[in-house]
């Protein structure tokens, strides 16, 4: 880099830092995407230069869910390991949030600090992979979770979302490791000709199979010769051992994979996993087969990145991210704050907190993106049905809480014979505290909602003193890491 | 009384929440307590227009119209013409509406054969799944993708639109609504075709809960065929209207900010005027 390129990245790193500081002193948030943005203006190379300064490269995690608690897990197994991982925030994750992490973790004179054990973790949103990956010139590893139908105003449909990651992917070097859910038949089938080496991970505990399917399931079809594909079993939506009869493409065999997974209520799960170096037995701190899911991605990628087996044990030690179940203490309830953005996540989620049958208090939440993404209609393919009468007096809030009554009504949520009285008040706040009040002394109380409402219950909590600020916590975490 | 209910495709034009029309269905029928019998009719089975009283068929996007367009022509679509033309009732939503008409043209320039019920024919601008966009971002901004308020007799439809290019109608075809917020059909103020019972409407997904008095304008269609005119006894419906109260009031709210926006930038119709501005009738 000659004097005048380096002179304008230190300029553009310390334009970013200063425009981070400001907004986080004005108090407008934590400033996640704004600071990078500012920096790319200035300096269009400074993402690609920073990234490719990393000394033990960066793994790449993409997907529709589980993105982010995947990288949770794998950071902790690369701190176990001795490694630093240079991780972005939960949400920042198009091209200018992975650029203002970047300016986070530089010095003023615009390089990153000499630390011959600093990996990036870059959760990366699947849209703007393609920008991304063109970034980021040579990753150890890309990890893919699953692709489900999602915001479809967002990303269309999921045979163009994965037509497009497929021609992006081919950009990658002939070394990355690709990473990926052989019980996903979109994902397994990714890119097949590229030489790449594949490392699949998968659920083999066929005891967790679901009765029948997902009636909101949208099966691919074979992603080779686009016929009906057969499942053995289904764990959920999509996700399964599934096989083609008609050209004989079947879920690749995984080398990472779940030998036996036991559900523990609605916070952990026991699971037994199997590398191609070790078995091990580990108890993931997060509940439901979802996270099942994440914590094995994370020990595929562990194994990728030739991580030391007792690093995977750091699974246990994960605390949730961000609005994933996050836990938060409320005058004497334990509420937990879960992110449902589509349909599958909704299901899963209800899924893993009533999965044991008890009835529990849970606030239900929608909001759209104030008119970028108006469109609620995926609640119709939530599976409200098979957990009717099991959430006494529930509260429905966010700005489309009446359409989400709407589909509770269909759902039978409403029917005279039960006896369930169902509130609906917008205003998040105000329909916390009346859940909050409804919840039996000493329960927990469970808020499951798309972004908006949580966030807006978050700042409340915030401003009440009950929870520090999310950019605080992180900054902890990266101090630990990093120095900044 | 009774009704069979004819649901086309279930497993693959149900890409957004097209369960909920078929749910709004039963469930207005079973509270008044008129018997569904469900069909779903899959790739293959015909269409017996003597059986079916009320057809639907939901959303789908280019890979899923490619999947059922040759079957629809071929196997189903004679029965459902058939049927329409007895007086059964239909609802066809989003990407099985453009299917409806006589064909649908890609922006890659390949065509895929309708069912031919509605004199329709719907052309897009580019194809996404040809790679014909560079970018998502690219994509999205060449569709009309927002809330849709339509004007039918003396009401208002309310929902969502997501489609790519515009659907034209022949001289026979009657729209089904004039658009007062959104793209509707392809910019002229026109939105959806309606042929006798039949419906056709880009407002996808679940189009129905949100607006009880289309299902029951289908379901009522779908009942005197075999019991001539019958009274529906009103429900109460107080939760679906504050839903459609919300979404008419952020439809506003979008329909300031898209004001002046030209939504479709191509003459898509072979000798139409260049330009075709969005946003009907406003």
């Amino acid at each position: 880099m000659n004097s005048v390129a380096s002179a304008r990245r230190a300029f553009a790193v310390s334009m970013g830092k200063a425009v981070r500081d400001g907004s986080r002193r004005l108090g407008k948030g934590n400033g996640s995407a704004v600071p990078g943005a500012v920096a790319m203006v200035i300096d269009p190379g400074m993402l690609a230069g920073l990234a490719s300064e990393i000394p033990q490269g960066a793994v790449l995690v993409t997907g529709s869910n589980g993105k982010g608690t995947t990288c949770r897990l794998l950071a902790g197994a690369m701190r176990a390991a001795g490694l630093h991982p240079i991780l972005n925030r939960e949400g920042s994750n198009q091209l200018s949030g992975l650029a203002t992490t970047l300016v986070a973790s530089s010095g003023r004179f615009g390089h990153l600090p000499a630390d011959d054990r600093a990996i990036g973790l870059f959760e990366v949103d699947e849209g703007s992979f393609p920008g991304i990956v063109s970034q980021i010139g040579k990753p150890r590893a890309l990890v893919f979770t699953n692709v489900f139908r999602d915001q479809l105003d967002r990303y269309l449909e999921p045979a163009y979302l994965t037509s497009m990651l497929e021609r992006a992917m081919r950009e990658l070097p002939a070394d990355t490791t690709l990473v990926l859910n052989a019980d996903d038949p979109r994902v397994a089938y990714l890119a097949p000709d590229m030489e790449n080496p594949r490392l699949y991970f998968g659920i083999q505990d066929t005891g967790l199979a679901r009765e029948g399917t997902d009636p909101s399931s949208d099966f691919p079809r074979c992603p080779r010769c686009g016929s009906e594909l057969a499942y053995r079993c289904v764990f959920y939506a999509h996700l399964g051992h599934w096989s083609c009869h008609h050209c004989g493409l079947a879920r690749p065999e995984p080398q990472v994979r779940l030998t036996k997974v036991d559900l523990l209520g609605s916070a952990s799960s026991r699971v037994q996993a199997a590398t191609p170096a070790a078995e091990i037995l580990v108890e993931v701190p997060l509940p439901g087969l979802y996270n099942a899911y994440n914590a094995v991605a994370a020990l595929a990628a562990a194994t990728a990145c030739q991580l030391p087996d007792r690093a995977f044990l750091a699974i246990e030690r994960v605390t949730p991210s961000s609005l994933r179940m996050e836990r938060i203490e409320v005058t004497g309830h334990s509420v937990f704050l879960t992110l449902a953005k589509n349909a599958n996540g909704y299901t899963e989620v209800l899924r893993a907190v009533l999965g044991d049958g008890q009835p529990k208090r849970i606030m239900l939440g929608l909001n759209d993106c104030e008119g970028k993404q108006p469109d609620t209609s995926w609640i119709w393919d939530v599976d409200f049905e098979s957990v009717s009468g099991l959430i006494p007096s529930p509260v429905i809030t966010g700005n489309r809480a009446y359409d989400l009554t709407v589909r509770l009504k269909y759902a039978g949520w409403l029917g005279a014979t039960k006896a369930t009285t169902l509130t609906t008040e917008p205003d998040p706040v105000r329909a916390f505290q009346l859940a909050l009040a409804r919840t039996p002394s000493g329960e927990p109380l469970w808020l499951v909602s798309t972004s908006i409402v949580l966030q807006q219950i978050r700042r409340w909590l915030r401003q009440q003193g009950f929870v520090k600020e999310v950019w605080r916590e992180q900054d902890q975490l990266l101090a630990g890491s990093v120095r900044l | 009384m009774k009704i069979t209910l004819g649901c086309l495709y279930p497993d693959i034009m149900s890409t957004y929440g097209d369960r909920g029309n078929v749910a709004t269905l039963q469930r207005r029928c079973e509270w008044r307590g008129i018997a569904v019998e469900l069909r779903e009719l899959r790739l293959g089975d015909r269409a017996e227009p003597d059986e079916l009283d009320l057809i639907v068929i939901g959303s789908g996007g280019e890979s899923q119209q490619r999947l059922i367009a040759g079957d629809l022509h071929e196997v189903k679509g004679p029965g459902i013409r058939e049927a329409v033309r007895q007086g059964a009732a239909a609802l066809a939503v989003g990407g099985g509406f453009e299917l409806f008409g006589r064909f649908s043209r890609s922006g890659a320039g390949s065509e895929l054969p309708g069912a031919g019920l509605f004199d329709a024919w719907t052309i897009g601008h580019r194809a996404i799944l040809s790679d014909q966009y560079d970018s998502l971002t690219e994509a999205r901004a060449d569709r009309a993708l927002g809330d849709l308020v339509v004007r039918w007799h003396d009401r208002l439809l309310v929902g969502f639109e997501n489609h790519n290019g515009g659907t034209y109608l022949g001289p026979t075809a009657a729209p089904l609504g004039q658009v007062v917020s959104g793209v509707g059909n392809n910019g002229d103020g026109s939105e959806g075709v309606q042929l006798g019972n039949a419906v056709g409407t880009h407002l996808r997904g679940p189009c129905l809960p949100r607006n009880p008095a289309l299902a029951d304008f289908l379901i009522s269609a779908a009942l005197r065929r075999r019991h001539g005119d019958v009274d529906l006894p009103p429900l109460a419906d107080d939760v679906e209207l504050a839903a459609r109260e919300v979404a008419m009031r952020r439809a506003r709210m979008a329909s300031r900010t898209r004001r002046g926006r030209v939504m479709l930038r191509r003459p898509a119709r072979p000798g139409s005027p260049a330009g075709v501005q969005a946003g009907g009738r406003r």
